[in-house]
């Protein structure tokens, strides 16, 4: 075990403490003492894991200006997408088999479109522009009359870029299919007002914003037309869509996330904003460094930057303890280049060479000072003991 | 059970790796394959090397592998250069069946030297 005193944790984006106000309410529900019981049993105790769970919601809900209704609870986004992006094109099949997404997407987006693909779905494969943005004019080239379904992310897992997703909503509307947007990265971080965006589904999770691994939820607009297929059968819980025992615990956790969410997000984006300039400022002058996408299209709390003649496993190892991702975390175990950074146009090796820093409400200047320094260090230590090109 | 991709011994040499750097002159081997750029230069003296230093463009297995060749080098007959085999070195570092093919960047970058050296020591007599 590493101890936690010796890290510098800069990969929030990948996940986040739980706040204690959160850890505190969901033991309330876990222990003898608490309200345990399982939220299906008619029973007294049942009826109050549910209120806690309908309070939960209510919280979420507020976050994100919608009806408590439009919530579905699930394991997390990953589970969110496959039931938005399945569900929907299943039930929605026999008006068009055509789909749109792009290819900077996280891996529970993709793979969902690949499985569709071997259904004999026909997806649309977007690519950003240099700067990570989409070209809304080449998402409305794409879409067509029997195109059901466009899956676009708000804030991208490794570059932080923030696509407009209300533009893309309303394209979206005047072509009559749906949006469904992965805003793992931003629920509870941006603002998100689902009573006037035009998105028809939204996967989100806990624990990107300090609530506990293991809960997300679907949103899922109160609109005609706009429904899912279950993946999970069984129980029915949830009005058939997403059967199992509510955890009632992991719930209350999200909800609690989100209504502190709430209460300080314009102080939390204020902090990621000056954590984010102090490390670019300090690293910014190293020759043969650039950002991954257009740092001011990025959510603040994710700065991704490639460097020129950096071995990536190297520099990654190099950086210890500080903790950082390279490409994505779902992938960091494969040694394949970025497909995200590859997409906007970046060689191999320097989408090998990216790190991504990410940061969080924890993060003090004095751990950006040291991640300065460490990457500084590493890049001026690697770079000494590289040979030349040959020619 | 333990996810780190490196052994203690592979994190020590990255860590300090003395024998990184470039003695110049002419006896260097210069290799560049799988991704890998490596240069491995000798400095012998009575037909052993006093000297070995590596340069090294590649994942930590690979800068560890080369300050591993150089340290073992070190004082011992150039000629055995001819004869290096990375399987041990693959073995002693932990390194991963994936990344055979950058070791043996290694191993040609040895056995390259070795007859640099031998070649050098031919001209000299």
């Amino acid at each position: 075990m590493t101890e936690r005193a010796n890290l510098v944790y800069l990969d929030y984006a990948a996940s986040t403490p739980v706040d204690p106000w959160v850890a505190e309410a969901m033991a309330a529900l876990m222990t003898a003492d608490g309200n345990y019981a399982n939220p299906s049993s008619t029973h007294i105790a049942g009826r109050r894991s549910v209120e806690h769970i309908e309070h939960a919601t209510g919280q979420l809900a507020g976050l994100l200006n919608t009806a408590p209704e439009c919530l579905i609870w699930t394991s997390g986004a990953t589970e969110s997408d496959n039931l938005a992006i399945l569900g929907a094109a299943h039930y929605r099949q026999d008006r068009g088999r055509h789909l749109v997404t792009m290819r900077t997407e996280h891996k529970a987006v993709t793979d969902p479109f690949k499985a569709l693909q071997k259904q004999s779905f026909d997806v649309t494969w977007l690519d950003p522009e240099a700067d990570g943005l989409l070209d809304l004019a080449k998402l409305k080239a794409a879409l067509r009359s029997d195109t059901q379904l466009v899956s676009i992310m708000h804030v991208n897992n490794e570059t932080g870029i923030i696509q407009d997703i209300r533009r893309i909503g309303e394209l979206c509307r005047e072509h009559g299919c749906l949006l469904h947007v992965d805003a793992a990265q931003s629920v509870g971080k941006l603002p998100i007002d689902l009573a006037t965006l035009p998105l028809d589904l939204m996967s989100m999770t806990a624990h990107k914003v300090y609530g506990p691994k293991g809960i997300g939820a679907l949103y899922i607009a109160p609109r005609p037309g706009v429904h899912v297929e279950p993946l999970l059968f069984g129980g029915g819980q949830q009005r058939k869509l997403r059967p199992g025992t509510l955890p009632a615990q992991q719930i209350v956790g999200f909800g609690a996330a989100a209504a502190i969410a709430q209460s300080r997000m314009s102080d939390d984006f204020r902090h990621l904003s000056a954590m984010r300039e102090r490390l670019w400022s300090g690293i910014r002058d190293i020759p043969g460094i650039s950002t991954n996408g257009a740092i001011e299209s990025a959510f603040p709390g994710i700065l991704n930057v490639s460097i020129e003649d950096i071995e990536g496993e190297s520099l990654l190892l190099a950086l210890e303890p500080l903790c950082v991702a390279t490409g994505s975390a779902c992938n960091s175990k494969t040694q394949e280049p970025s497909y995200v950074l590859r997409a906007l146009g970046r060689s191999d090796e320097l989408a090998q060479s990216a790190i991504r820093f990410s940061f969080g409400r924890p993060t003090r200047p004095q751990d950006i000072d040291l991640a300065i320094d460490l990457y500084r260090n590493a890049v001026a230590r690697l770079r000494g003991m590289s040979p030349e090109r040959a020619a | 059970m333990s996810n780190d991709p490196y052994s203690a011994r592979v994190r020590e040499l990255f860590d300090a790796p003395a024998h990184a750097g470039c003695l110049g002159g002419e006896l260097c081997a210069k290799v560049e394959d799988q991704g890998v750029r490596i240069c491995l230069c000798a400095e012998p003296e009575g037909g052993e090397i006093r000297r070995m230093r590596f340069l090294a463009w590649g994942c930590p297995h690979v800068i560890a592998a080369a300050e591993a060749v150089c340290a073992y080098y070190e004082g011992r007959s150039s000629a055995e250069l001819l004869d290096f085999s990375a399987l041990d070195l693959m073995q002693s570092l932990s390194v991963p069946v994936e990344k055979t093919g950058r070791i043996l960047v290694i191993e040609d970058a040895v056995r390259t030297l070795g007859g640099i050296v031998r070649d050098a020591s031919n001209l000299d007599n």
